[in-house]
């Protein structure tokens, strides 16, 4: 960015060719970004409160004239209700979950999702980690523009209709899994997508035809999930039990939270607000996680921003997301915050954080911050091997510095995991479930004993 | 910016783009399912642009984009599909923080979805470095694989792609999650939940799109859905021949 945003007319650039210059005074100008701050400070999106409808008002009225069929979160999904932004309720889903996985972190970042699923045997939580589905591909459609709503929303409901399913192929009742997104694309994405359905009846007939021919239809109807929850929503309801186990003490750590856009900027009445996190006006997971194991959460001015990742950008014009990933969050978390950690709860923000600090050196912006996901920080709070479990070498970020201020022998750690590769080369893996539940049909599928007579 | 054909010209009377194009354009803007959910009005206050992260590094404004089509603008509106559309972070922060609860950012996907429709020169070039991704995410519905992300592909991410030494599908075995022991997808991909994919990419015009955008990208993707399509058939008359034995 030049320094002098002007260009060759007086005007300043980046707004448009009817953009006039205000003129005001250095003061008048501080006083108008003060206010805007202030704005996005607070829980500012309250005043849509009296326009807004609740969409599930519309799914249970569609439900009750017969055209769609609700996927309801049961008593045996072990439900947590709690509030959004509006005060409305959510009902968050501890219990038999589908784990809706995400591509980038899946890709890039396995200790993300391998977090999520150890702290789940911490509690004896059960779960199904399944081979049939597909990401949201929302990714590709905020990058290129391929893709369109009615492809959106097919591949929401094909692979919420899997979630239903997919108890099916272990001898349980469909309905037994309810779905958990890991990715906050596929969350922000997926919430916008039953609201184009709930809204639209031509939407609903387009889909309705392409997964009738698939198959994937319940009693000749669409099936609509109850809410679309967060695995970070999930975090947040069970952060006390998991506290239960907390074996490393964090209270040194000096931690700042990047709430993710897409998990809170997008359709923002479903996100979980509590009065016990930050007084309520910002998202509360992740921090409302981090409070009860202890860290000391650290404010910060840039706490809205994005991280830069722009979909598009951190493939084809990487420039803007490692310039905006510097300037805009990691120096700001450095500088003013000081922190030891930047906590995260979406795949893109952690990829774009962690990544892009090494290549500042070029510029002399010279920041080490060690970035991981919320799930991560919790689960080295609870003890987690860094490297077996958290997966922590995948991370360009300087992670090592963060365990020594947690008291955890990284290098001892890494010893083992390097002895454990010489296992694994042998053919000796461990793994979180028995590995034979992660295909529930065709190629590779194996019945369940009561399933196949007893032949098996 | 970039070259690209110009809206009008000082020296002839003669517009380069003819209206009717423009005018086709536009409809097809406003008659995007989504269009009246994404722009209700517009007074100009800017909070958008105050909050946008692009509007700090490129020559874009979310408040340009929705004065435009409120406007309609329409010579304005191709203006900004040549390149202004493409700045978008797709972060939502405008649609978040707008009194009138527009959506700047979803105005701006409905512009590139219609930017690809008509075949604009933009479009292919702003997407050909997005090809690998596109390959990936059309063929097989994970838009990342392990075996993307090398020192090679991302230089300026610096040395420590791992900060383990060993070899790729070693260090993919290591992960406790059985569903992650690959290296050409995210997660190992069901073989029908592809070919229900490839379904729902043609009955969707993905595959079009995809064919509009880079020709030869899309007989590539094309020979691998039949493929795996071939693949799923065998597999479904194998389970038949059991059945009769």
């Amino acid at each position: 960015m030049a320094n002098d945003p002007k260009g060759p007319t007086g005007a300043y650039e980046g707004f448009g060719a009817d953009w006039q210059p205000s003129n005001l005074t250095a003061d008048q100008a501080r006083r108008a970004t003060d206010w805007v701050e202030q704005k996005i400070d607070k829980r500012a999106m309250l005043t849509s409160k009296q326009r807004k409808q609740d969409v599930r008002d519309i799914m249970w009225q569609l439900e009750k004239e017969g055209e769609i069929l609700v996927h309801r979160v049961g008593d045996h999904n072990d439900p947590v209700m709690a509030k959004t932004l509006y005060g409305w309720d959510k009902k968050i889903p501890t219990n038999n979950l589908w784990h809706h996985k995400s591509c980038g972190q899946c890709g890039n970042i396995p200790g993300y999702p391998s977090s999520v699923l150890w702290l789940m045997n911490k509690l004896g939580t059960q779960y199904l980690d399944e081979t049939d589905q597909t990401s949201c591909t929302a990714w590709n459609y905020h990058g290129s523009g391929i893709g369109n709503v009615v492809s959106l929303a097919a591949v929401f409901l094909r692979n919420f209709h899997q979630a239903y399913v997919s108890a099916k192929s272990q001898g349980l009742p469909e309905g037994t899994y309810f779905p958990l997104v890991h990715c906050g694309t596929s969350f922000g994405n997926y919430k916008e997508m039953r609201i184009f359905l709930m809204h639209s009846a031509e939407l609903r007939a387009e889909v309705k035809k392409i997964l009738g021919k698939l198959g994937r239809l319940v009693d000749g109807k669409l099936l609509i999930p109850e809410e679309i929850v967060h695995y970070s929503e999930w975090l947040h309801v069970s952060r006390d039990r998991l506290k239960e186990h907390q074996v490393v003490d964090v209270s040194g750590i000096r931690a700042t939270v990047h709430p993710a856009c897409h998990v809170y900027k997008m359709v923002p009445e479903d996100v979980i607000y509590d009065d016990t996190v930050l007084d309520g006006n910002r998202v509360a997971v992740t921090t409302g996680l981090l409070q009860t194991l202890g860290a000391n959460v650290i404010d910060y001015s840039t706490w809205y921003d994005c991280c830069g990742f722009g979909f598009r950008h951190i493939i084809g014009e990487r420039e803007f997301t490692r310039s905006f990933a510097i300037d805009r969050k990691i120096k700001v978390a450095v500088e003013e915050a000081k922190a030891d950690v930047m906590v995260g709860h979406d795949t893109g923000c952690i990829t774009t954080l962690d990544k892009n600090q090494w290549i500042g050196k070029a510029v002399d912006k010279v920041y080490a911050l060690p970035v991981m996901a919320d799930c991560q920080f919790a689960a080295l709070a609870l003890g987690a091997h860094p490297y077996k479990l958290a997966q922590l070498h995948w991370h360009a970020s300087p992670f090592e510095t963060l365990l020594e201020k947690m008291g955890i022998d990284w290098e001892k750690a890494k010893a083992e995991f390097e002895s454990y590769l010489d296992e694994v080369k042998q053919g000796r893996i461990e793994t979180l479930y028995d590995p034979k539940r992660a295909i529930t049909s065709g190629p590779g599928y194996v019945k369940p004993k009561a399933l196949a007579g007893g032949a098996e | 910016m970039g070259a690209h054909p110009q809206i009008s010209d000082p020296v002839t009377a003669e517009p380069p783009v003819a209206r009717e194009k423009l005018e086709a354009i536009f409809e097809d803007i406003r008659s995007h399912p989504v269009y009246d959910h994404e722009i209700h009005g517009c007074l100009n206050c800017g909070i958008c642009t105050a909050t946008c992260p692009s509007a700090h590094y490129y020559d874009y404004s979310p408040r340009e984009i929705v004065q435009l089509l409120w406007t309609e603008n329409l010579e304005g509106i191709y203006d900004a599909m040549q390149e202004k559309i493409w700045a978008c972070a797709q972060c939502y922060t405008c649609a978040a923080r707008c009194p009138f609860e527009n959506s700047p950012g979803g105005l701006v996907m409905i512009m590139r979805e219609v930017a690809i429709k008509h075949d604009m020169q933009s479009a292919k070039d702003v997407l050909r470095p997005f090809s690998r991704v596109l390959l990936k995410v059309i063929s097989t519905g994970n838009q990342l694989a392990p075996n993307m992300i090398t020192k090679e592909a991302f230089p300026d991410w610096g040395p420590n792609v791992s900060k383990v030494d060993a070899p790729l599908d070693i260090l993919r075995k290591a992960i406790p999650m059985p569903t992650m022991h690959t290296l050409d997808t995210a997660w190992i991909v069901n073989l029908k939940t592809s070919v229900e994919l490839y379904s729902i990419w043609e009955a969707t015009g993905v595959l079009d799109q995809l064919e509009t955008v880079d020709e030869n990208l899309f007989d590539v993707v094309s020979d691998v859905m039949d493929e795996k399509r071939e693949e799923w058939e065998d597999w479904l008359e194998e389970q038949e021949d059991d059945d009769d034995d």
